[in-house]
């Protein structure tokens, strides 16, 4: 019955978005009321029907209806609870279904919050989004169908066969649930784990985040209302893309840190690389956005970096589903393959046609023009094509060098995390320093002499910063030269907000917290800006020292024996094998870490033995200054091998993360003013 | 006598070659350098499956060998293909790794900047076009498309 039910909903969610998109675009046509608000309560009841789909998937998970085939795939009768609910997202159809749940539920958002004060664009941005949806609901419908079950055929039959199928094939019986349940094939081990709870959840908010603002800049380019007020409605929508996006970065980085036993966060993985390209497009439009808002400017190449914006995610979406990055040839194996470039390509070029005819008709004509080199509009746009060769590059290498040598030279290649580097470190040298120019210069024009005043307390301030590291040993000259680079971003960020605190209690006399307080309530998103800026620039330092100052080092030991590493002393101690709860077999080693004679630390790095794939899980010693990360290779009672890491300074990877993603919200949390109650009061009349 | 010694002092050179063991670091060291012949972007010395450890095992012997680390890789690439490490070494994908994302980034960079000189310069012409209402006469070209539009529409 949870099949029927689900498959039902996910046929009425499907229709209703096909009927949406149709009837809206009707209604931004035709400007007829009716269409209008009939697409719209469409759009709005398919968060329902998805819903009741989702929900009818998650009690099959739960309750071990391992006649459902995705069920079978992703959990066994030992799988514990919450990796069953997380299953939901464990396999291509569950991920689908869970998608279109999260594009369902932006659109519910969006017509929640922008139907009245964007009446001429809702129609079109309605049409967008439910397009969007239909496509991918047709995927999970005729392709990838999380409901399908086990049927054996023909029924009776000696040696019958067993098929797949949503719908009850003709003398089909059930197989028996005891036989379902012996064959369950369990979640994959590399998804149990905590970070696996939250991280795609997030990385899909993010992805999905990123049609709002499409179908918002696609809308006004069909209803031609190009002046800022899309940027407006838009602005807060990728601001929320962006954060669910960053937050889904940082998790992975730190479940490839905990999980895939490498001593890492980022591998420059395809896979990894198909998610930040979205969230380059999306700073850069993000940096880009406040122009046209302030400015009146860069009209067109806001429109760019939108449609940029969704056709990473999509590109993204289709790279990582379809297998194209394993080999060219596995794309064709892939039934969702052709679909998603398919669909890809008609939504770009479709915007694009709309974005040069509006062009053409010399409708996204900029109010100002570019004065000066040195005012913030030109450093944003420095910024902007920094960002956007790191586009480049990363699609480059990822996925544009690999396909074309395979399908042109017949050659495959590998572009390591050594070429990556080549192109990525004096960009986000570039980067770094424009995050410490760009907000001290002003709009419209800076002379080089106010610019030059403005940087003299962050360059003296980094200036020292670099001396006293220098004097405290660190010899390495790139390193210090990095730190001196981001240190100065950090610098002006702190300077700048130190110098609005003071001025406030100097006009006001209030006190320091009073002050800042109100600093960032009167300015939440410049602030916050700062705030974000802090944040990267935390995370650069612990880029920086994790990455150059990391030691690894591999060593064999009896029991009982030890090894120095730097000031460290690590013992191995015993070696137990032991069965989970979950069926695996865990072969364990009981190390002993000291530090100038102390023992600070008993850790227990395992190795985890599932069926087919062993997973080695680090023991840590995390402190601020560094972690101390040990695997265990291989071994046994009398001798192991283990793989030590100190990675010095990592954890601010993850503490940036978190001042990142605060920094975030208060830039984009509603700042409710009297005028903006008034405005609001209005519109409900 | 001097025969004697130096074949005494080969032989006890070539005693402790034999003895010559590589670390477990050592062999980390070339094998970060490449990547698993199996599975797709995995480094060959976080791999596990028996192809690399195999590959690790050759590594060790030849390191143990008195072959230098590029001499190892280069071995391997020799036999194996490019995939083996993470830098094409075929010159022509080589180059098109490397300077096609240059090329483009100061394409993009150029066309910034023309871009910049142009709204530069209209600036200028802007400001004296405003004496003869050459603006005005752009938007009034402009002006009369959309009326036309309009009456389209209507």
């Amino acid at each position: 019955m949870l099949a029927e039910i689900g498959l039902s909903a996910l046929a009425i969610a499907f229709a209703l978005a096909v009927y949406a998109a149709a009837a809206s675009a009707l209604g931004g046509r035709s400007q007829l009321a009716r269409w209008q608000l009939s697409g719209r309560n469409a759009a709005l009841l398919t968060f329902p029907s998805l819903l009741l789909a989702v929900a009818m998937l998650v009690i099959a998970l739960m309750t071990e209806q391992y006649q459902l085939s995705y069920v079978y795939s992703v959990t066994d009768p030992q799988t514990p609870a919450l990796y069953r609910f997380t299953a939901l997202w464990g396999s291509q159809r569950g991920s689908l279904l869970f998608w279109s749940l999260l594009m369902s539920l932006f659109t519910t958002a969006a017509i929640a919050l922008n139907w009245r004060a964007e009446r001429r664009l809702m129609p079109y941005a309605i049409a967008t989004m439910m397009a969007a949806l239909a496509f991918f609901l047709g995927l999970s419908l005729f392709l990838e169908n999380p409901f399908e079950r086990w049927w054996l055929l023909p029924a009776a039959a000696p040696g019958a066969q067993e098929v797949s199928s949503a719908l009850i094939p003709p003398l089909a019986v059930a197989p028996s649930e005891a036989a379902l349940r012996a064959g369950a094939q369990g979640l994959n081990p590399l998804l149990r784990h905590f970070g696996m709870v939250i991280h795609p959840p997030m990385l899909y908010l993010g992805f999905v985040g990123f049609t709002i603002p499409f179908a918002f800049a696609l809308a006004a380019l069909a209803a031609g209302e190009l002046s800022s007020g899309w940027i407006k409605a838009t602005r807060r929508w990728s601001l929320i893309a962006w954060i669910f996006l960053s937050l889904g970065l940082i998790l992975g980085g730190r479940w490839a840190y905990d999980v895939l036993g490498w001593g890492g966060y980022w591998g420059w993985d395809p896979v990894e690389n198909a998610a930040f390209l979205p969230w380059l497009v999306g700073t850069a439009f993000i940096h880009s956005a406040m122009i046209q808002e302030k400015r009146g400017m860069l009209k067109l190449w806001n429109m760019l970096l939108v449609i940029a914006a969704f056709s990473a995610v999509m590109f993204g979406t289709f790279a990582t589903r379809s297998g194209v990055i394993e080999s060219v040839h596995s794309f064709a194996r892939s039934e969702v393959g052709f679909p998603m470039l398919a669909f890809w390509a008609v939504m770009t070029l479709v915007a694009l046609a709309l974005l040069l005819w509006r062009w053409g008709r010399g409708e996204l004509r900029d109010e100002r023009q570019f004065a000066n080199l040195l005012s913030r509009e030109s450093l944003f746009v420095l910024n902007n094509v920094v960002f956007i060769a790191l586009f480049i590059a990363i699609f480059w290498g990822s996925f544009g060098l690999p396909i074309v040598s395979e399908l042109i030279f017949d050659r495959e290649v590998t572009i390591g995390a050594e070429t990556f580097e080549f192109f990525v470190v004096p960009l986000f040298i570039a980067m770094y320093v424009l995050m410490g120019v760009a907000p001290l210069s002003a709009w419209g024009a800076t002379s080089l002499p106010r610019l030059g005043a403005a940087l003299r307390p962050p360059l003296l301030l980094t200036a020292l910063s670099v001396l006293a590291l220098a004097l405290s040993g660190t010899s390495l000259l790139t390193a210090t030269a990095g730190y001196g680079v981001v240190l100065f971003a950090a610098f002006v960020a702190l300077c700048e907000i130190y110098r609005g605190a003071k001025a406030r209690r100097r006009l006001l006399d209030e006190s320091w917290p009073r002050a800042l307080r109100a600093l960032f309530r009167r300015n939440q998103r410049r602030y916050g800006g700062y705030i974000v800026h802090l944040g990267v620039t935390v995370i650069g330092i612990g880029v920086i020292g994790s990455t150059v100052f990391q030691t690894e080092v591999q060593h064999t030991l009896e029991r009982g024996a030890s090894v120095a590493v730097r000031d460290y002393r690590l013992r191995y101690d015993d070696f137990i094998r032991a069965r989970a709860v979950d069926g695996r077999m865990m072969n364990i080693s009981v190390v002993t870490l000291s530090r100038d004679g102390r023992e600070i630390a008993r850790m227990r790095p395992r190795i985890d033995d599932y069926e087919q794939m062993p997973m080695t899980i680090a023991g840590a010693h995390s402190t601020l200054e560094n972690d101390f990360y040990v695997l265990l290779i291989g071994g046994d009672r009398e001798r192991a091998v283990f793989r030590i890491y100190i990675n010095p300074l990592v954890n601010l990877v993850w503490w940036g993360g978190i001042l990142l993603i605060i920094g975030t919200i208060i830039a984009v949390y509603p700042k409710v003013t009297p005028a903006s109650r008034q405005r609001k009061r209005e519109a409900d009349e | 006598m001097l025969v004697a010694f130096v074949a005494l002092a080969i032989s006890l050179g070539l005693g402790r070659a034999q003895e010559y063991r590589a670390s477990d670091t050592d062999v980390i060291r070339v094998a970060e350098r490449m990547y698993c012949p199996v599975c797709e972007n995995i480094p060959l010395d976080e791999c596990q499956t028996t192809a690399c450890l195999e590959w690790k095992d050759e590594i060790a012997a030849q390191l143990a060998a008195g072959r230098a680390p590029q001499e190892v890789i280069n071995s391997f690439v020799a036999r194996f293909g490019d995939h083996v490490v993470g830098v094409p070494q075929d010159p022509l994908i080589r180059a098109l790794t490397f300077v096609l994302p240059l090329l483009a980034t100061l394409m993009a960079l150029g066309v910034g900047l023309r871009a910049f000189r142009q709204f530069a310069g209209s600036k200028k012409l802007r400001l004296n076009a405003e004496a003869t209402g050459a603006d005005e006469l752009r938007d009034a070209s402009y002006r009369q498309r959309l009326e036309q539009d309009l009456r389209a529409m209507r």
